[in-house]
């Protein structure tokens, strides 16, 4: 609990997302737990949880790890850290990261620099763009998948082999 | 590229392994050229599948319309009539965003032999815009003495060796589809049959 939590909006005018909390519920909760079992963020590293009662729409940076629970729309972009959406979690988003973790539902696309993770008990629709994707039997998926590609090597390789190659896109 | 597994038995032993695709050989050979080809699998998701594919540097598509298929899913069907009727422009919509003309490749492996005659045309034409020229359909089809095995699931075990697994002896729903059929439903007519000892037809309708 050394910080506050961060749901920062990234660009000018600054619209802080709404969070909407229903009637029958305690007050959203917004809190900085120790890790769960339940995403891969990297053991003691600070991670950001949006509970499950917790609804927001709007634009989503953070400098730490994420565990979403509750509801989210807008865009979200945690460029050096793990996104994870948990079982309850249900994002309608444009999502950049790290690495993303889905157990819960996605719509919407989601690039990471390193893995896409889809669990047994994911939905997702949507492209993804990422290093490594793995995506667990009984997972739920429509979109595309896409693996980053260094752009440096493959000029290296078109240099190489101008006459053999042609890309598709 | 590396040599896959079957490529490295064939150059051990000189003869290809049982399990080689000859139409995987086919198709690979056809797209040779492409360093990006983008691909459309429609069974169930398979890690091996994706592994194969994407090390390949294919652009995937991928979603499930094999296993509403094998369940026979309800919403699928108007049981409103005395006849059920299939509708296939409802299952249509379980295909992913493609754009017109732009798949290399198409792997329904199984798909055709579960639906109704009635949804072949729209299903395979529905396909066959996806795809762009000289892009490639790949079905497995049942000969008529299968009769059972309708919950097989396929995946890639390599470039040119498909698995699968028929633990199930559920029997198919409609009559198998003849290669005739399956020229007269690929627009164009441009269909490749490869025949393989397990009583399965590799189908590659090229647009």
């Amino acid at each position: 609990m050394a910080e506050p939590p961060s749901i920062v909006p990234v660009e000018a005018p600054p619209a802080p997302p709404e969070v909407e909390t229903s009637m029958s519920e305690p007050t959203p909760k917004l809190t900085n737990p120790a890790p769960k079992s339940t995403n891969s963020s990297v053991a003691g590293s600070p991670q950001t949880l949006l509970g499950r009662t917790v609804v927001v729409q709007g634009q989503l940076s953070a400098g730490e790890d994420l565990l979403i629970e509750g509801q989210f729309e807008g865009t979200i972009n945690l460029d050096e850290y793990c996104l994870t959406v948990g079982t309850e979690g249900h994002v309608k988003a444009e999502t950049r990261a790290r690495q993303v973790v889905i157990l819960g539902s996605v719509t919407g696309n989601v690039a990471a620099r390193e893995k896409i993770e889809i669990r047994r008990t994911g939905h997702v629709v949507g492209d993804l763009v990422a290093a490594t994707v793995a995506i667990e039997e009984g997972a739920y998926f429509k979109g595309s998948i896409d693996i980053a590609r260094d752009d440096a090597t493959e000029a290296a390789r078109d240099v190489a082999a101008p006459s053999t190659s042609r890309t598709n896109d | 590229m590396a040599l896959t597994k079957s490529q490295e038995e064939t150059a051990r032993t000189g003869t290809p392994s049982p399990a080689t695709s000859r139409g995987l050989q086919w198709l690979w050979q056809h797209l040779s050229h492409l360093r990006h080809p983008h691909c459309y699998e429609c069974g169930p998701i398979h890690q091996s599948t994706l592994d194969v594919l994407l090390l390949r540097g294919a652009k995937l598509y991928l979603s499930d319309l094999v296993t509403p298929a094998q369940q026979s899913n309800s919403v699928f069907w108007s049981r409103q009539g005395k006849t059920p009727i299939f509708l296939i422009d409802d299952f249509l919509v379980q295909f992913p965003p493609i754009p017109p003309e732009s798949l290399s490749a198409i792997c329904c492996w199984g798909l055709l032999d579960l639906l109704p005659r009635e949804a072949l045309p729209r299903l395979v034409e529905g396909f066959h815009a996806c795809l762009q020229p000289g892009g490639v359909l790949f079905s497995i089809l049942r000969e008529p003495h299968i009769t059972t095995g309708a919950e097989t699931r396929w995946w890639f075990e390599s470039l040119t060796v498909l698995g699968s697994s028929d633990t199930t002896q559920k029997p198919f729903p409609y009559p198998a589809l003849t290669n005739r059929e399956m020229e007269r439903l690929f627009p164009g007519g441009n269909v490749k049959t490869f025949l393989t000892r397990s009583g399965r037809r590799e189908v590659l309708g090229v647009k």
